[in-house]
């Protein structure tokens, strides 16, 4: 604030003032002497009028009504205050319009409901968050495919005794069950490695233009192979490994040991999933 | 503003764990708390929420509460401003304050804002139209910096006098008359242009 004299009173002094002079606490030589400078001075009279219209305008603020819920949930979450005694004679500070005309008694069920809500609030809470929801689908899912797998029915569990003898015998039965899958499932693998070999003793002539054919892809577009190496890896390996036979295979991918099972455990895989 | 012998009397009653005397409290203050919450955070759902945790961080505390310290109410109004502060850091609300490009179209007018408004076509209803100004100085005030606002709301809206003002914000008498001052001038330029944009 630029400080100069106007009417004997500095601007600063003057700033001073201004609180007082809008409460009514100035008087005489003073008041004179503030008022002579509000009118000369360019810069403190807009100053105080900018004052005395913002004081104004706070002025024409009226207080505004609490909500009748605010004291009752005040001592609710301070002493624990029995809440339905306070919703029968609110508050007497507020008006009556505001009170319930009716004293609030919150039945048996309603009281077990609130309870139930505030005790299931924090899991409730997770429970809804989406990401939680579709963790908890895909367990289900992958549940329910491994229950069918398995051929454990839903009608089954209806029927399930929890006795400890029970429960052995359905350990043990499930057991048996998964075990016989599993041989059936290679008992496949073994009947289509068999008709493999079958079939390449039958026609050992084919691969050869396969492989050029193969051969020639590569080099003209390397960049293409490139690609689907990275991006498609297991199919590329099904499509070279499925019409063709051993010779035309890639030897780092085959077991020396057992030639055959790579290429068959691939396919069948494949066919599986 | 309130009896000290009285109020000394109830805090003790209350914290030797009469709920009476607690509630009676609550009573006695819930509406100037409210209040200040509201004018400060602009919202009624915070207010309501800020002034439930005054409440809460005033029970816990009400032990270490000296009747010859200082009034209870400027206690409590401590309390409550503190909280505001953290819920103003919390919610890091960016107040524009506006003031160095409202300073330059000061010095139009030096008229009173108060009397600016009387010449608008005014509405039908006076009740309507009171409301509707109510909700525009609500709304400037929330544009205030927090320690203008502040300043404002318990020198104009809660009439507390400047010392009291000064032990709640621990600042000078001086600071305080001077933010009350700039926070009405503020207040005055922020409607003015308001009012301007409507006419
Ligand atoms: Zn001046």
């Amino acid at each position: 604030m630029p400080d100069h004299t106007s009417n004997g009173m500095q601007c600063h002094e003057f700033d001073g003032l201004v609180s007082d002079a809008l409460d009514g606490a100035l008087s005489g030589s003073r008041l004179e002497g503030f008022q002579a400078h509000a009118r000369t001075c360019s810069v403190c009279g807009p100053l105080f009028a900018e004052v005395t219209a913002g004081r104004n305008w706070l002025k024409d603020l009226t207080e505004v009504e609490p909500p009748v819920s605010l004291v009752i949930n005040i001592l609710a979450s301070t002493t624990g205050v029995d809440t339905q005694r306070l919703r029968a004679n609110v508050s007497p500070s507020l008006s009556m319009s505001q009170q319930p005309r009716v004293s609030f008694r919150p039945s048996w069920w309603e009281r077990a409901q609130a309870w139930a809500s505030g005790a299931m609030q924090p899991i409730w809470g997770t429970v809804r968050q989406p990401r939680f929801a579709m963790s908890f689908g895909m367990a289900f899912f992958s549940l329910s495919v491994a229950l069918s797998v398995l051929g454990v029915k839903p009608a089954d569990l209806r029927s399930v005794s929890l006795r400890p003898a029970a429960i052995r015998h359905t350990y043990y039965n499930t057991q048996a069950r998964v075990v016989r899958y599993y041989e059936n499932i290679r008992f496949v693998y073994e009947v289509e490695s068999r008709v493999r070999e079958l079939k390449r003793n039958v026609t050992p002539a084919e691969p050869a233009p396969a492989k050029k054919e193969h051969k020639n892809d590569t080099t003209q577009q390397p960049e293409q192979k490139q690609d689907r190496n990275y991006s498609q890896n297991e199919n590329h390996l099904i499509l070279a490994c499925a019409p063709l036979g051993p010779s035309v295979f890639d030897p780092l991918n085959q077991d020396p040991l057992n030639p055959d099972l790579p290429v068959v455990s691939v396919t069948t895989y494949r066919r599986f999933v | 503003m309130e009896d000290v012998q009285v109020v000394a009397m109830l805090v003790r009653r209350c914290v030797a764990g009469d709920a009476a005397a607690w509630e009676e409290i609550v009573q006695t203050y819930n509406r100037r708390i409210y209040n200040i919450c509201y004018r400060f955070a602009g919202s009624a759902d915070d207010a309501e929420d800020l002034a439930q945790e005054v409440f809460i961080k005033m029970y816990r505390t009400l032990a270490t509460y000296d009747s010859s310290k200082g009034a209870f109410v400027t206690w409590v109004t401590t309390i409550t401003r503190n909280l505001l502060v953290d819920h103003f850091r919390k919610t890091k609300q960016d107040r524009i304050t506006d003031s160095l490009d409202a300073a330059s179209s000061a010095h139009e007018d030096a008229q009173p804002l108060s009397e600016q408004i009387q010449d608008q076509s005014a509405p039908p209803d006076a009740r309507v139209r009171s409301r509707e100004v109510g909700e525009t100085v609500h709304a400037a005030l929330a544009k205030l910096s927090p320690e203008l606002r502040e300043a404002v709301i318990l020198r104009d809206l809660q009439d507390f006098d400047y010392r009291e003002i000064a032990t709640v914000l621990k600042v000078p008498e001086g600071t305080v008359k001077s933010r009350i001052n700039r926070g009405r001038a503020e207040l005055a330029r922020l409607l003015q242009r308001t009012y301007r944009q409507v006419m």
